[in-house]
């Protein structure tokens, strides 16, 4: 086995690739959580009309592969003369998509909040928005934590069609060395690892983060 | 006691229909400065919804609130919030935000509706479980309370307002019978401090002894009012006294 292949072809471009693949799912699972956020509390509590429009978009966005939306992010908008570079398309695409996922995660969650919780802080004088921000949303969320790590696992992993549209990503840079010297086992076995690697260290900090949110008698954590 | 001439609450034919069903049938009350007011009736009365009618949390069909001299247009969103922090509401089943301790379920209203600093609405928060008895739990989580401790903390939340006066559904029917007597302690010292309260309840004794006026309701309408005496008493003849006497029947059954 030639370690020089590894050594110096390979590992020094999955490197450049995790860190694009890094920044591209840092703001795509922060953004995309808030935005689930807002759209599951608009689709629970939001008027008709807003609710109807939240729901489309999660209508949509759950519906259509992500890679249909990347493409039309990518190649479509020149159409209406919006150009986005590849980066800013795959980031856009990734929360759009990851937001549609959180927001029902926070609707199932919000559902489930009980109705005391709401007389409470409305016979206190706090406003609807108030209520919703400061009691409400903040149980829900709690709730929600679970699933929503899990989406954002899934994140991690979908960020590899970034490449289809030319951002080239971890998966994009093996591809490429994996085309050019035809070693596609030893390529994406290393890939694999890497994107393990991801997948456990955001494993972790999820659970920091129950552990950090955790309240006695409030679901297990 | 020596009432002054304006009420500090003023109802005026509350109406409410829920699913069909007339709830509340034009029910008025006036309710004067450090007066106990209890309401008795069977379940299903109104009593719930007329507590919860009268802070709008559930808007009434017809029917005129005042608070002191201001009647509250509850369509407007600002004046029914102001309104509600003067209203303090304590539920059956407590209602203390489960995400919060002890501290924080005190303390919020205080900082985010009253503005207070986090330090300032701390202190507040402080004095207050102190004053129910729990200076010791304040970092306890609602589901690390037991029922009684659980219900003191949501009175020290809505005294924490300062209301101009409190109403009070049913605080102690969801307790087990050993700690009600706690929560009733606490209700006893503010009615004795001169809160304004209108409470709804099944503890006969309490109200025997405390109540300035007893309403008693029965199919959303107020059908019978007037002292303790004039109800309770053993040789009254009165829907409230037979009500009553067979609570006090179903308790000693019970024993």
């Amino acid at each position: 086995m030639d370690t020089i292949f590894f050594t110096d072809q390979l590992i020094p471009a999955l490197n450049r690739g995790l860190i694009m693949s890094i920044k591209l799912i840092i703001p795509s699972a922060l953004i995309g959580l808030m935005l689930g956020i807002v759209i599951g509390t608009l689709r629970t509590f939001g008027h008709s009309a807003v609710r109807k429009a939240a729901n489309g978009y999660a209508i949509i966005f759950r519906g259509t592969p992500l890679v249909v939306q990347l493409f039309l992010l990518y190649f479509g908008l020149p159409n209406l003369g919006i150009y986005l570079d590849a980066y800013t398309a795959a980031v856009i695409g990734f929360i759009l998509c990851s937001g549609a996922y959180h927001s029902e995660y926070i609707r199932g969650s919000l559902l489930s909040i009980k109705k005391g919780q709401f007389l409470a802080a409305q016979s206190m004088g706090f406003s609807t928005f108030k209520t919703m921000f400061n009691i409400i949303v903040p149980q829900a969320v709690r709730r929600a934590l679970p699933g929503c790590g899990n989406e954002i696992i899934y994140l991690i992993k979908y960020s590899s069609l970034a490449y289809i549209i030319t951002c080239i990503e971890l998966t994009g840079e093996g591809k490429i060395i994996a085309t050019r010297t035809f070693r596609y086992t030893e390529v994406f076995l290393v890939i694999g690892f890497y994107y393990l690697v991801l997948v456990t260290m955001a494993s972790f900090v999820l659970q920091k983060i129950k552990e950090r949110f955790k309240v006695p008698g409030f679901g297990k954590a | 006691m020596t009432k002054p001439k304006k009420p500090i609450l003023r109802v005026e034919n509350i109406c409410k229909i829920l699913g069909g069903k007339e709830i509340l049938k034009s029910v008025s009350l006036s309710l004067y400065k450090g007066e106990l007011k209890v309401l008795i009736g069977p379940s299903g009365a109104g009593k719930s919804t007329l507590l919860q009618c009268i802070n709008f949390l559930i808007p009434p069909d017809k029917g005129r609130v005042w608070l002191e001299e201001t009647e509250i247009q509850s369509h407007k969103k600002r004046e029914l919030y102001t309104f509600r922090q003067q209203v303090g509401m304590i539920f059956q089943d407590f209602n203390l935000f489960d995400h919060l301790n002890a501290l924080e379920n005190v303390a919020i209203a205080l900082r985010k509706v009253k503005k207070m600093s986090r330090q300032a609405a701390r202190d507040c928060a402080v004095a207050e479980l102190e004053r129910v008895g729990l200076g010791d739990k304040t970092t306890l989580y609602p589901a690390e309370l037991s029922g009684g401790q659980k219900q003191r903390v949501s009175i020290a939340r809505a005294l924490a307002m300062e209301p101009k006066i409190m109403l009070l559904d049913e605080p102690t029917s969801a307790l087990d019978p050993e700690l009600i007597g706690e929560v009733l302690s606490v209700i006893r010292n503010l009615a004795q401090g001169g809160m304004t309260m209108i409470l709804a309840t099944h503890q006969i004794g309490f109200t025997r002894s405390l109540a300035d006026e007893v309403l008693f309701m029965e199919n959303g309408s107020i059908i019978e009012q007037g002292t303790p005496e004039d109800l309770l008493s053993p040789d009254a003849c009165t829907r409230s006294r037979d009500f009553c006497s067979r609570l006090n029947e179903l308790y000693e059954e019970g024993v």
